[in-house]
């Protein structure tokens, strides 16, 4: 137990120190570039701590992309590289946003049941390249990418034709009715009951993964075909189980960010936080019960980007510029699998060995 | 002659046609480079955004659009070879990698225009140059073919020259020969003596210089600002054009074919008041339906062989 846990540090002590040297190796050029370098520095990297109410705003990015995080582990550890995380965010809030107006749905039950219509429908964006890999061996990550944006556009479809408010003057829909939205819990922050679902979905996703038999199977099937057929697991239905649970999470993760942070639905783009759900999903090693600080580093960036756009005005998209490096950095081989951190691992466990 | 025939022999449906298939096939001819080295280039859609962006700047500076052309071809050249670096040197995961400069592309040719221009969806306040439309000389003359063969934009007539060179380079050169040896197995080819990171990382960066191009074209000829965003999938629709293409010049060029007709009759049922956002659909479900049904017939294929 204990060798686990100091190796466990080992490699948490090296993403950790990766993380802040490519952070700051993009961060001080770009600081230098300004006018004052450091004011930017010290508003992207403290801004966030500033109040309560940044902290908040944290946790209130992280909800959504600890969701889109969680699918993208399930999905990825199944071993299809499946990358429909964003078609079904996408049309999970379209969706939730659709039962909502359309549907004569009881008020107590409005929130819970247009999460679920979000999920089930959303889901579509992750079943159908499951399905027709599993089935026709058409490559899954060609069929996702270009699904998302067909989806994109039957969704936008949908919210012209259907949903769109004809007072408002943009494209947007209808208002939410009050009592479908999620409730807040902090005030000043858009924090919403949604984060409560995200932490307890992680759990239990981590709990499946780890402790029960059928995560067990997933995993062995995401590591190895050949072994997984010897062993006669049900190949097809795990695998497409992976992807529907994936999808669901994904689909809900979008219907609790409309329903938890806007009164309307606004989307004619796809939102990208099923693509920031795959770096968490890379950031957090697969690991769901790590999703949950990985997210929220992930938020921290985005907010302290917020923080200098609102400040000094420069563009939010820098957090995108480091959010992708280290995304690099994570699955670099070169430093994670180096030669001497793997002798230092090794030679740790044997001396926890030698030990009486 | 009936309506549907007239609009068939039209010049402009024609020229509509090539508009649109000029971008998807520079960057599919692209990733089929990358893709056939082993090394297949999920990142087209961030080249393509560089690459409109730098054309646009460039030229915008220089006040040539063919400056812009180069500087686009270069930067996205480079990228090319700094993608290779990480996936070989760093050893990062190669697909990662792809979405990890999608990703950076989209944030930072967005941050490139706000410090270009002080805005951050469209680069209209810059006086950006837009490369020139080409006569052919000889068959300009010739009255109808002469329309419709003539007087497109001049990297419509680059990327339909690449698809026979690119061919030829990968069948006939030993360049070619390289790329097919590592994308088949980089090991086999390291022990024949190929310099596997060396040839990848050439394939990489003509990929990237494609990839360059079709931006270069999105921004200076298609359209004559970058907005953002504006490659708006192609990237992906240019992969999905390549596993189509089956990994050939001559694929890629019948399967942007296909597209391109797909998206040629988006754009003229939309103006016969048809919902737009169903047709724009169309390219993308395309390729998902065309990708279903060959592969169910190569599987179907292997299992009579079996």
């Amino acid at each position: 137990m204990k060798r686990e846990l100091l190796t466990g540090l080992v490699q948490l002590a090296v993403t950790v120190a990766v993380v802040v040297v490519v952070v700051l190796l993009i961060l001080v050029p770009f600081a230098l570039s300004q006018a004052e370098p450091m004011a930017v520095l010290s508003g992207f990297l403290l801004g966030p701590f500033s109040s309560l109410r940044h902290v908040g705003n944290i946790a209130e990015v992280a909800t959504p992309i600890v969701l889109t995080g969680l699918a993208a582990t399930v999905i990825f550890r199944s071993g299809l590289f499946n990358l429909g995380m964003e078609g079904s965010f996408f049309l999970g809030g379209l969706s939730a946003t659709a039962a909502a107006l359309l549907l004569p749905l009881p008020d107590f039950a409005a929130p819970l049941l247009a999460v679920t219509a979000g999920a089930v429908v959303g889901s579509l964006a992750c079943v159908i390249p499951g399905y027709l890999r599993l089935r026709y061996d058409a490559p899954e990550m060609v069929t996702s990418l270009v699904l998302n944006y067909a989806i994109l556009f039957a969704g936008v479809f949908v919210l012209n034709y259907f949903l769109r408010d004809p007072a408002a003057g943009a494209l947007l829909s209808y208002k939410l009715p009050a009592d479908a939205r999620l409730e807040r819990l902090l005030a000043g922050t858009r924090l919403n009951s949604g984060a409560i679902i995200a932490v307890v979905a992680c759990i239990a996703g981590g709990i499946w993964l780890y402790r029960t038999r059928s995560g067990l199977n997933l995993r062995i099937i995401g590591l190895s075909r050949g072994f997984s057929d010897h062993l006669g697991l049900p190949f097809t239905r795990l695998v497409m189980s992976a992807q529907l649970a994936g999808g669901l999470i994904a689909g809900m993760a979008g219907a609790i960010e409309v329903l938890g942070l806007y009164p309307r639905f606004s989307w004619t783009q796809l939102p990208g936080l099923g693509w920031t759900g795959i770096i968490v999903a890379i950031l957090a090693r697969e690991n769901p019960f790590l999703i949950i600080p990985a997210a929220l580093f992930l938020g921290y960036l985005q907010v302290g980007a917020d923080f200098l756009s609102r400040g000094i005005g420069i563009p939010v998209e820098v957090a995108g510029v480091v959010t992708a490096a280290i995304m690099l950095a994570m699955t670099a081989t070169a430093i994670f699998q180096h030669p001497s951190l793997l002798r230092l691992i090794r030679n740790l466990r044997q001396k926890e060995a030698l030990a009486p | 002659m009936n309506p549907f025939v007239d609009a068939i022999f039209d010049p402009a449906l024609f020229a509509t046609l090539l508009r649109v298939m000029t971008p998807l096939l520079l960057a599919a001819l692209g990733v089929m480079i990358s893709d056939r080295a082993g090394v297949l280039n999920i990142g087209m859609e961030g080249m393509m955004l560089v690459g409109a962006l730098t054309g646009v700047l460039v030229s915008a500076w220089s006040g040539s659009a063919w400056f812009g052309l180069f500087g686009a071809i270069a930067v996205c050249g480079a990228i090319g070879c700094l993608f290779a670096v990480v996936v070989n040197n760093l050893g990062a995961h190669l697909i990662i990698t792809g979405i990890a400069l999608n990703v950076a592309a989209a944030a930072g040719t967005t941050l490139g225009l706000f410090f270009a221009t002080g805005d951050k969806g469209m680069s209209g306040a810059l006086k950006s140059g837009v490369l020139p439309n080409v006569k052919l000389p000889g068959i300009d003359a010739i009255p109808v073919l002469g329309t419709i063969l003539s007087g497109h934009h001049i990297l419509t007539y680059v990327a339909l020259i690449a698809v026979p060179l690119v061919s030829m380079m990968m069948a006939r050169t030993p360049f070619g020969l390289h790329i097919r040896a590592v994308g088949v197995d980089p090991k086999s080819a390291a022990t024949a003596g190929i310099p596997v990171a060396r040839v990848q990382m050439t394939a990489l960066a003509l990929s990237g210089i494609c990839g360059g191009l079709a931006g270069a074209y999105l921004s200076m000829g298609y359209v004559s600002w970058f907005a953002q965003d504006m490659t708006a999938g192609r990237g992906f629709i240019a992969i999905a054009i390549e596993v189509m293409g089956m990994g050939t010049a001559w694929g890629a060029l019948a399967a942007s074919v296909v597209i391109a007709i797909a998206e040629t009759l988006a754009i003229t049922m939309q103006s016969l008041g048809l919902p737009n956002e169903l047709m724009q659909m169309i390219p993308y479900v395309v390729p998902i339906v065309v990708l279903t049904f060959w592969s169910s017939r190569k599987l179907r294929l292997a299992k009579l062989a079996a």
